[in-house]
């Protein structure tokens, strides 16, 4: 056992911090959220030169195989910067998700120019209902032809007006997971876009299919048998996104630091009142353990729905946590980050959003009891053990 | 980084739960449990157990070699006081953590020589003397005199909440020698046998259910060797190895058998009712008490991997303690709720739940909350030495 990181990963962290401190100010981040897009083009063209955007390809789809730990260390780092970028939507869902169920010359075709940075991509999976199970997926899929129709309305599409393709799930059956994939070209026939304003800083996008047809090459995975692929990928989201709820946490704890040490009241810093050493103390105590926790969620990604245990735990307690800290930050900097030119604000809007993305904590919540209900041994883990004293 | 245990460790982690079923049996449970003692059981039993640990190998298990230590890493200590905790094993305590490290930062090679051998042993009891009645969270604050008078230094004051006092072979005693020194200067450490002339021990009964101990020193001769440290150097020692003893009560073995033990309750059949687990209320508050304790757990194995390392985690022990002992009052309030009705009897009622346990550590527990590591003085601990925030 060894819960630290190692030199190369202090490194890596130490790196992606600075970049993301340096890389855009707060006004052109405010800029940002302004636009369509939502992100800079020519900055996500450096996260993909760092190698971070193919940090868990192989290398023959120009990755480095990192661990998906180090892509964690990278998240939070951008989070704590309040980068704006498709990480998330490019990456993390359809770039991972065309690793896991893409056919070669899906992976061919998107896998190096994802890791280049010269693609956007994303997927479209949630609906009206705004749940993440697969019953809750009622856009269909009918086969025509040689290929399929699509019909419905999707939600919560990240970036989709600068994706050259959305991966779509859909209905095939009336069985729950009766449930496929298929790429669309983001300006096929029947498909259009409109955006979602949001707090947080990302481009969301509600896309309507109508009658949008595409081909059979289109097809990601078996037809009607994605859903194992989809639970994967709202596995490595939440993952992924309680690492960005870290670095959202570590902003707060730093801005609010700095900013007790230098805001004077009463004749001295107001850090040094003890109603304000504990609110720091609360914060730093509960990122602390949340780090760990995503550290471990991380760590746990595998085979298959591997690590879904601590990956909810990481995430329900993220959600609760790092929203709670950037309010108590709030607290400590009184007006001053009321106003919108202080940067807190940033990071209080992104919590609102990455709290309920990929489950909020109620959802993750909601998984590990029905864990603890079909199966105790799993639900305890590596912590299993034989109680000693009998009771009953 | 890896969460798992390395196959060497997992068999280490076998080996002491073997060591503890066996050495802690059902019969044995009955004959030496003792609810008037702090540890839960009797003292004689107590030092008969550290008396196994040490023979075992289980004590000094990271003390340099040349103090009969084990060279074996924080990892291993961790597992080591994870399953003492979750069996309720008695003798992992100061006598074994705390005071022998600092004797091996701080004592002299006299010391060492005497001590060392016979505590990896397990054969030496200690109680900690630094709280008074007017030195607690201000603890430089001690009034407990010692003058120096041709080879010997003379002792006399009075030591409060002695945990263990009775039962202690050595004090371990903080006391001023400087008269006209305050706060954190000239203060000096001794090393005190408790059958010298003039120590004497009194008794507290504690909400609890236990006694309490004070230990009062008068006129006591206690021979210069036996100073830890330098003269008036006394505060370094205390603060010295407090991050050691802090990692050692960090560890999650407490909060995991909480949590097991509430699992079990809610799972078991009832007449006439549903099982609790059937209760998604139930469940769910279940699941944030798990997802606590497994922060817990992190928090004492990533202490664990920085010593492991050669790093000297400081204030991250404080958190790591912080981390556990709130969880564990966490499960304490909610013991009381998920037992119901059940949640007042006490060991011997009828239908008694859990034997009792859980309402007797909602008592015990609170001292967690004020005692060494309390919250409100980690807290600050965590923004000043953590932070940086100015006092
Ligand atoms: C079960 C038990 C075992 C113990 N064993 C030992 C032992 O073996 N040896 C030993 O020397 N001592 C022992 N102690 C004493 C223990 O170390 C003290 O309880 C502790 O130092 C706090 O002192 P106090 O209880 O006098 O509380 P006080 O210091 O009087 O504090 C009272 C309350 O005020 C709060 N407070 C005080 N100062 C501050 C501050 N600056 N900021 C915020 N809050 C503050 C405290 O947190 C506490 O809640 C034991 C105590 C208990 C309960």
């Amino acid at each position: 056992m060894d819960i630290s990181l190692d030199s190369d990963q202090q490194m890596l962290h130490e790196t992606a911090v600075t970049f993301a401190a340096n890389v855009m100010t707060p006004a052109r981040i405010r800029e940002l959220e302004e636009t369509d897009a939502g992100f800079d083009a020519s900055v996500w063209k450096q996260i993909a030169e760092m190698g971070w955007a193919g940090a868990l390809f192989p290398e023959q789809y120009g990755g480095s195989e990192a661990s998906a730990v180090e892509l964690a260390l990278v998240v939070e780092a951008l989070g704590q910067g309040a980068i704006p970028n498709p990480l998330f939507s490019t990456v993390i869902e359809a770039g991972l998700l065309l690793l896991d169920a893409g056919s070669p010359i899906q992976r061919e075709t998107y896998l190096p120019r994802i890791a280049s940075g010269d693609a956007i991509l994303t997927t479209a999976i949630l609906e009206a209902s705004g749940g993440l199970r697969p019953q809750e997926i009622r856009t269909t899929i009918t086969k025509a032809g040689n290929g399929f129709t699509i019909n419905g309305t999707k939600l919560f599409v990240r970036d989709a007006s600068t994706a050259e393709v959305i991966i779509v799930a859909g209905r095939t059956g009336d069985e729950a997971e009766d449930v496929t994939l298929l790429i669309v070209p983001q300006n096929a026939p029947g498909l259009t876009l409109r955006r979602m304003p949001a707090s947080g800083g990302e481009s969301l996008w509600q896309a309507t299919f109508d009658n949008v047809m595409v081909d059979s090459d289109a097809l990601v995975g078996d037809d009607g048998n994605a859903w194992a692929a989809i639970a994967r990928l709202q596995l490595r989201g939440a993952a992924f996104k309680s690492a960005e709820l870290v670095g959202i946490g570590q902003a707060s704890l730093d801005l609010t630091v700095t900013y007790a040490k230098t805001r004077e009241q009463f004749g001295g810093p107001i850090g040094r009142f003890q109603g304000v050493h504990h609110h720091c103390a609360e914060i730093y105590r509960d990122l602390q353990v949340s780090r760990l926790l995503v550290w471990q969620a991380a760590a746990s990604l595998g085979e298959g729905l591997a690590g879904s245990r601590e990956v909810s735990m990481a995430k329900a307690k993220c959600s609760d946590a790092m929203p709670a800290a950037t309010r108590i930050a709030h607290q400590i900097h009184g007006a001053i980050a009321y106003y919108r030119d202080y940067p807190l604000e940033l990071y209080y809007h992104r919590a609102i959003a990455a709290q309920a993305a990929y489950g909020d904590a109620g959802h993750h919540r909601r998984v590990l009891s029905e864990l603890m209900r079909t199966d105790l041994d799993g639900f305890r883990g590596d912590n299993r053990h034989d109680l000693p004293v009998h009771y009953f | 980084m890896d969460f798992k245990l390395t196959a060497e460790e997992q068999a280490f982690r076998l080996e002491v739960q073997d060591f503890l079923r066996r050495e802690l049996t059902p019969n044995i449970w009955l004959a030496h449990r003792d609810p008037t003692e702090q540890g839960m059981w009797t003292a004689d039993f107590t030092k008969a157990f550290r008396r196994k640990l040490g023979a075992a190998g289980y004590i000094g298990m990271g003390w340099p070699k040349e103090y009969g230590g084990g060279g074996r890493n924080r990892i291993y200590q961790t597992i080591l006081w994870d399953e003492m905790e979750y069996h309720r094993a008695p003798g992992i305590d100061r006598s074994v953590t705390y005071i022998p490290n600092a004797v091996i930062a701080f004592g002299s090679d006299a010391q060492k020589a005497e001590f060392l051998p016979k505590m990896v042993r397990g054969e030496l009891s200690w109680f900690v003397g630094y709280s008074e009645p007017e030195a607690g969270s201000d603890l430089a604050n001690l009034k407990t005199k010692a003058v120096e008078d041709g080879d010997y230094f003379v002792i006399t004051g009075q030591k409060a909440f002695s945990s263990d006092a009775h039962m202690a072979d050595y004090g371990w005693v903080a006391t001023r020698t400087d008269a006209t020194s305050t706060k954190h200067h000239g203060l000096t450490m001794f090393i005190v046998d408790m059958t010298l002339p003039g120590v004497t021990v009194s008794e507290y009964p504690t909400l609890a259910g236990w006694t309490h101990h004070a230990v009062h020193f008068d006129n006591v001769r206690v021979h210069k060797s036996m100073m830890v440290g330098a003269r008036d150097q006394g505060w370094k020692v205390v603060m010295g190895a407090i991050d050691y003893e802090r990692g050692a009560l960090a560890s999650a073995g407490l909060v995991n058998y909480q949590l097991d033990r509430l699992l079990a309750w809610c799972a078991q059949p009832r007449e006439g009712a549903a099982p609790l687990l059937d209760d998604p209320v139930v469940r769910d508050e279940l699941v944030r008490l798990a997802i606590e304790a497994e922060t817990a757990k992190l928090a004492s194995y990533w202490l664990a991997s920085l010593s492991a390392k050669g790093l000297r985690p400081q204030h991250e022990s404080s958190v790591a303690l912080l981390v556990k002992r709130e969880t564990s009052r966490k499960f304490d309030a909610a013991g009381l709720e998920l037992l119901g009705q059940f949640a007042p009897l006490r060991a011997g009622s009828p239908a008694v739940a859990l034997a009792g346990e859980v309402e007797v550590e909602y008592r015990d527990h609170l001292y967690f909350q004020f005692a060494a590591g309390g919250f409100d003085i980690t807290r600050n601990v965590v923004a000043t030495r953590g932070l940086g925030l100015p006092r």
